[in-house]
This record gives structure tokens, C-alpha cells and sequence, in this order.
């Protein structure tokens, strides 16, 4: 695949949300993001998955406008990103708030540096949620920070929201009340979302598109239901691995003993009856990516959704 | 976007406030109290430059001036680096430091309107209580007029009197300002903050006689010179046929028998004999007319200052927001 390739601009008559176009970022010497294209369509829920240091919160960053890019470009419905805040709302890793604020406060700072502020709204969604609006935000649990956090991005009517590690340090309940919040919102208004995550297992059921970085570069980009499709893992003797893994686009192997598992990007079944083949998951897939840094399903003309 | 910013300053807006207020409350007692005294015991024509008054003079000078004065003569160097250290050092440091940095500038209001505002109404704050303070110590100081003579050129109160401590303060923001976006920490960019304006402060005030080339006077008796107020810049020896010397001339009478030639008194000898064969005293200073040249002058130095530290924190956040 042609990681430089740009992705189209439009897809299927509708814009994408966002686009980058061989996005870099460097730190001094070391490039922490590098030829990076991705296109998250409008009205997606799309999830950054990596390991940790691979670049993750840099292309957020890069795509909220909070860091300039060394190389490429940034595209938010069309727009450049620094010219977009109005459009986006952005939940960093640490939930920033102001500690000292209450959360009445926190709102009131949202109305005055957003035209498109929606105060009852916000209101309604801490009052549902059981958090005293007089409260200091310093006296929040992890997770009622990180849900007035959402509550004041998701109050600016954003058209894409920026969420990195949303769920990281929450525990399990409250990671179900924040991730049903954040569907809630989908549903209703259909914003685009794009959240980082390094937990695999948590995206399943929330995401519908699938972004991998890994070591700085895009690894996969795609719908979720198209990529898992379109993997399959094959089981077979170890003896008859190599020949197959020759003929086949073969992501990862393993297997220990006379068994031999190999995760391919091909949906046809297995050319040799000694083999089975099962679908794969989307936790499988991932793995099996960031196992192989090299190998890439990068979008292609096929995999576009309508034409 | 403004009440935002009271919001997030008003801690230091509030303390600032107490702190001028209290000062304005002791320069209040204190005058009160000094014209009381001066109404009751004052001989006529006092206080004033009078033989007949110096007993007052001194009264009032030691009981009720100089303890006041003694708080402001620490205001030059605390009050700026109080601002730079507590109103400039969190501006962009805090946001940094905590992360909010990605809160504050990914809101619809774009980060340059967030950083106009911020400057522009914290500045003209920190401006306003300096130009609070001015006023506030000018008035008190003309109640001590009488008692102390002329003294606005004299360093201390040059500093905190006129325009020129809204200058230094403004500098000190600026400084705390762009000092915060070096270090992205608090408490590192305070310490920078106090470091800076430390150096910049004897740089001032050394430089301060060289705003004008100084006038010169050529006198017999010194003294006359240094009543009318003014600063002295430096001094030196004419001889008789109007040469000035560079080296201090030998005194041409001798000493009395008994008179140390390393004391106070034989320097005075020497320098009455030196007058009363014809030298004069050439005196090089800056006389009390140039106040609001000098007031002027400084401003337009530390402005200049300010706004190169304050371009310096705007470029930097701008580059480095993330």
C-alpha cells in the first residue's frame, strides 16, 4: 500500500470529518508521527488504538490544532484545524479543568467561549448524571470529572469530538456511564467522534471505524465490519504454513508444535482443505497489527463504502 | 472571556487590592497625624528650610516620615517583583503546568483573543493599582514637603512616585509572563520571574543619571547645590584659572597640629583651604525640573522592555500551545 496517498476528500458524498495529509511531527531528532494520512468519515465513531508511545495523543493534539505540525496538514470538515475550534471539542488525557472552579463555573466558562454553548443541555446531563453543580471540580471523583469534562465538550454542539484515553483510569462502572453517555450523544445528534485507546477490548460494541498507529505511522485505517471481513485467521498444520503463508497476505503467525495459526487479510477460504479458517476479531486483528509493524490495510478503492 | 479572567486572577486581583488599601490606610493615618502635630507644635513659618524650624523638621521627619517611608523604600523592588512573581509567572505557566492549556485554547474563542484579553485587562489592572500607588505616595510625600525639601529625583522616590511604577510593573508581568512559557512550570517561571527582575533593577538604577547629559555647576559651597534637590551625578576640582583637575588637588595649607590627616575633619580643612585659594567645586547632577524628563525616559525603557517580553510570551504560546 501507498502510505502517502492521500485520501480522497470526499467519499461516497459525504465529507469527511477529518483529514490529515502526510501528517509529521518531530521532536526534535525523533519523528513521533510521520507521513500519517488518515480520513475519519462525518458521523463515524472512530477509535485510535496503538501501543503506548505510538503517536497517539500527537495526532490528536495535531488534530485539535493544540500542536503544529512539522509536515503535512490537518483538514477538520474541510477547514484548516486551527481555524475550527468553533466546530470541535477536545478532552484531553488528563480531563483538564479548572480545580478550582465549581462546576457551575465550569459552565459558565463554557458560555462565554462558545457561540454554540448549550447551557440547559448541560445542566440537564449533570443533573441526570447526580453531580452537584456547586461542587468543586477538585472534589470530583475520576469518573464525574471526566464526566463534566464530556458534559462541557459535548455543550459546545461540537461536530467532532476529540476524546484521548476517555476511559483510562475509570473504573468498569464508570467507563459503562461514560461510554453510554457518550453513545447517548451520538445517537442524538450525530456528531463524529474520534477517542484514543490502548484497551482494545473496550471499542467493541462503541466504534465503528478503526485507526492503528503504531512507531509513528498509520498501520490500518478503515470500517470496522469491512477489516474484520476481510481478515480471517487459518488453522492448519505447521508443516504447510510456509507454502500457504507464500501464496496468502499474511499479518502474523504463531502457533507452538504442529499447529500453525496465521491471521491473513483475504476472505476467501483456505485453497488447502487441511486448513480451517474462522472469522476474526476486532481485538485479533489489532493485536495481530501491532505484533507486525510492518504490514498495513490501508483504505483502497475497494474498500470505500459507496460508489 | 472577561470573567473568565477575573475569575482566574481574582485571587490576585483581590490581594493586590487589600495590599493598596492598606497602604493607602497607613499613608492616611500617617498624614493625618503629621499635620496634627505640625498644626499644634509648628513654630510660624514652619516646617521649611528655616534655621528656626529644624527642630520640628526633625520631629516630624524621624516619627512620622521615615517609618512610612521605610515601607515604600522596599515597594521599588517588592511590589515589581511581586507582580511578575504572582500576577505574570501563573498567567501561562499554571495552564501549561496543569494541562488546561488544551482546555482553554481548543474553545471556540481563538487563542488570540484569549491572550488579548488576558494581557490587556490583567495589564491595564496591574497598570492602574501602580498608577494607584503613585498617587497615593505623592500625596502623603507633599504633607513631608515642608519638612524634607525637594526630594523626587532621590532614587527611592523616584521609583515609586509619577509614571514610572506602572512601567516597572508591567515589566514585571511581562517578564513573569514570557518567563511562564520558558519553564511551562509555576513555580520554576516565579523564580526565573525574581532572577530577571533582580538583574534589571541595579541595571536601572545605574543607568538612571545617564538619561541627560548632566548639568554642571561651578561653586564655592557645595551645599547650595545639593538643597535645591536633584541627584548629584559626580564631582571634581577647578583650579584658580578655571581648569578642571581630574585628581583631587593637594590642599596648600598645612594641617593644625593634632588633626589627623585621614579624618573627616583635616578632609574639611583641606577643602576650605582649597576653596579659600581660589578652587572650586565643579558639580556635575540633574536638578528637580527634570522629574518628568526622567519619568519619561524610564517609561519609555521599561515599556520598551515589557513589550518584548510580553511579544516573546505571545509568540511562544502561539508556537507551543500544545
Amino acid at each position: 500500500m501507498n502510505t502517502l496517498e492521500a485520501p480522497s476528500f470526499r467519499r461516497g458524498g459525504r465529507m469527511n470529518a477529518l483529514e490529515t495529509t502526510g501528517l509529521g511531527m518531530r521532536h526534535r531528532r525523533t519523528w513521533a508521527l510521520r507521513d500519517c494520512s488518515v480520513a475519519v468519515p462525518a458521523g463515524r465513531v472512530a477509535a485510535l488504538v496503538g501501543p503506548n508511545g505510538a503517536g497517539k495523543t500527537t495526532l490528536l493534539r495535531l488534530a485539535v490544532g493544540l500542536l503544529t505540525p512539522t509536515a503535512g496538514q490537518v483538514r477538520v470538515f474541510g477547514r484548516p484545524a486551527r481555524e475550527s475550534g468553533e466546530r470541535m471539542a477536545f478532552v484531553a488525557q488528563n480531563k483538564p479543568l479548572y480545580t478550582g472552579f465549581r462546576v457551575s463555573e465550569m459552565l459558565r466558562f463554557g458560555r462565554g467561549l462558545n457561540p454554540r454553548w448549550d447551557d440547559a443541555a448541560a445542566r440537564r446531563r449533570l443533573t441526570e448524571l447526580g453531580i452537584p453543580l456547586d461542587r468543586r471540580v477538585g472534589r470530583l471523583s475520576g469518573g464525574q470529572r471526566t464526566q463534566v469534562a464530556l458534559t462541557v465538550a459535548l455543550a459546545k454542539r461540537p461536530d467532532l469530538l476529540v476524546l484521548d484515553e476517555p476511559l483510562a483510569d475509570l473504573d468498569p462502572l464508570a467507563r459503562d456511564d461514560v461510554t453510554r453517555g457518550l453513545m447517548g450523544a451520538v445517537a442524538e445528534t450525530g456528531l463524529t467522534v474520534l477517542l484514543s485507546s490502548h484497551v482494545v477490548s473496550e471499542l467493541e460494541g462503541v466504534c465503528d471505524w478503526l485507526v492503528v498507529v503504531n512507531g509513528g505511522r498509520v498501520q490500518v485505517s478503515g470500517d470496522i465490519d469491512d477489516l474484520t471481513a476481510r481478515h480471517s485467521l487459518l488453522t492448519g498444520p505447521a508443516e504447510t504454513a510456509d507454502a500457504l503463508a507464500a501464496r496468502l497476505p499474511v499479518v502474523s503467525r504463531s502457533g507452538a508444535g504442529r499447529q500453525a495459526t496465521l491471521l491473513v487479510r483475504d476472505d476467501a477460504p483456505p485453497p488447502d482443505p487441511r486448513w480451517s479458517a474462522r472469522p476474526v476479531t476486532l481485538e485479533e486483528m489489532v493485536l495481530a497489527y501491532l505484533r507486525a509493524p510492518d504490514a498495513a490495510a490501508l483504505p483502497r478503492p475497494a474498500l470505500s463504502p459507496v460508489h | 472571556m472577561f470573567w473568565l479572567t477575573w475569575r482566574q486572577h481574582r485571587a490576585q486581583i483581590l490581594v493586590t487590592g487589600g495590599l493598596l488599601l492598606a497602604l493607602g490606610l497607613l499613608m492616611l493615618v500617617s498624614a493625618l497625624r503629621a499635620t496634627a502635630y505640625l498644626a499644634e507644635y509648628a513654630p510660624p513659618g514652619c516646617p521649611g528650610p528655616a534655621v528656626s524650624c529644624s527642630a520640628v523638621n526633625h520631629v516630624v521627619y524621624t516619627d512620622h516620615y521615615r517609618p512610612v517611608f521605610f515601607v515604600f523604600g522596599l515597594l521599588p523592588i517588592f511590589g515589581a517583583a511581586l507582580i511578575g512573581v504572582f500576577w505574570g509567572a501563573p498567567l501561562l505557566a499554571a495552564e501549561f503546568e496543569r494541562g488546561t492549556n488544551a482546555l482553554a485554547w481548543t474553545q471556540a474563542v481563538p487563542i488570540r483573543r484569549w491572550l488579548t484579553v488576558k494581557f490587556g485587562m490583567l495589564g491595564a489592572l496591574v497598570a492602574g493599582a501602580a498608577l494607584a500607588l503613585s498617587a497615593m505616595v505623592s500625596t502623603w510625600r507633599n504633607v513631608f514637603s515642608g519638612v524634607t525639601g525637594d526630594v523626587t529625583m532621590e532614587p527611592g522616590n523616584f521609583t515609586i512616585t509619577g509614571i514610572v511604577p506602572a512601567a516597572w510593573w508591567l515589566f514585571a508581568f511581562a517578564v513573569g509572563a514570557a518567563a511562564g512559557t520558558v519553564t511551562r512550570r509555576t513555580l520554576a517561571a516565579m523564580a526565573v520571574t525574581v532572577a530577571v527582575i533582580c538583574l534589571a533593577l541595579p541595571a536601572v538604577f545605574f543607568s538612571r543619571s545617564s538619561y541627560a547629559e548632566p548639568a554642571r555647576v561651578v561653586t564655592a559651597d557645595r551645599s547650595s547645590v545639593a538643597h535645591g534637590g536633584g541627584t548629584l551625578v559626580r564631582e571634581s576640582w577647578v583650579d584658580p584659572s578655571g581648569r578642571e583637575l581630574t585628581a583631587p588637588p593637594p590642599p596648600p595649607c598645612p594641617l593644625p597640629a593634632g588633626v589627623d590627616a585621614r579624618s573627616d575633619r583635616a578632609q574639611l580643612l583641606g577643602e576650605e583651604c582649597l576653596v579659600g585659594s581660589g578652587y572650586r567645586h565643579a558639580v556635575y547632577y540633574h536638578p528637580v525640573d527634570r522629574f518628568w524628563r526622567f519619568q519619561w525616559t524610564e517609561t519609555a525603557i521599561l515599556l520598551a522592555g515589557a513589550l518584548a517580553f510580553g511579544a516573546l510570551a505571545v509568540l511562544r504560546t502561539l508556537r507551543r500551545r500544545g
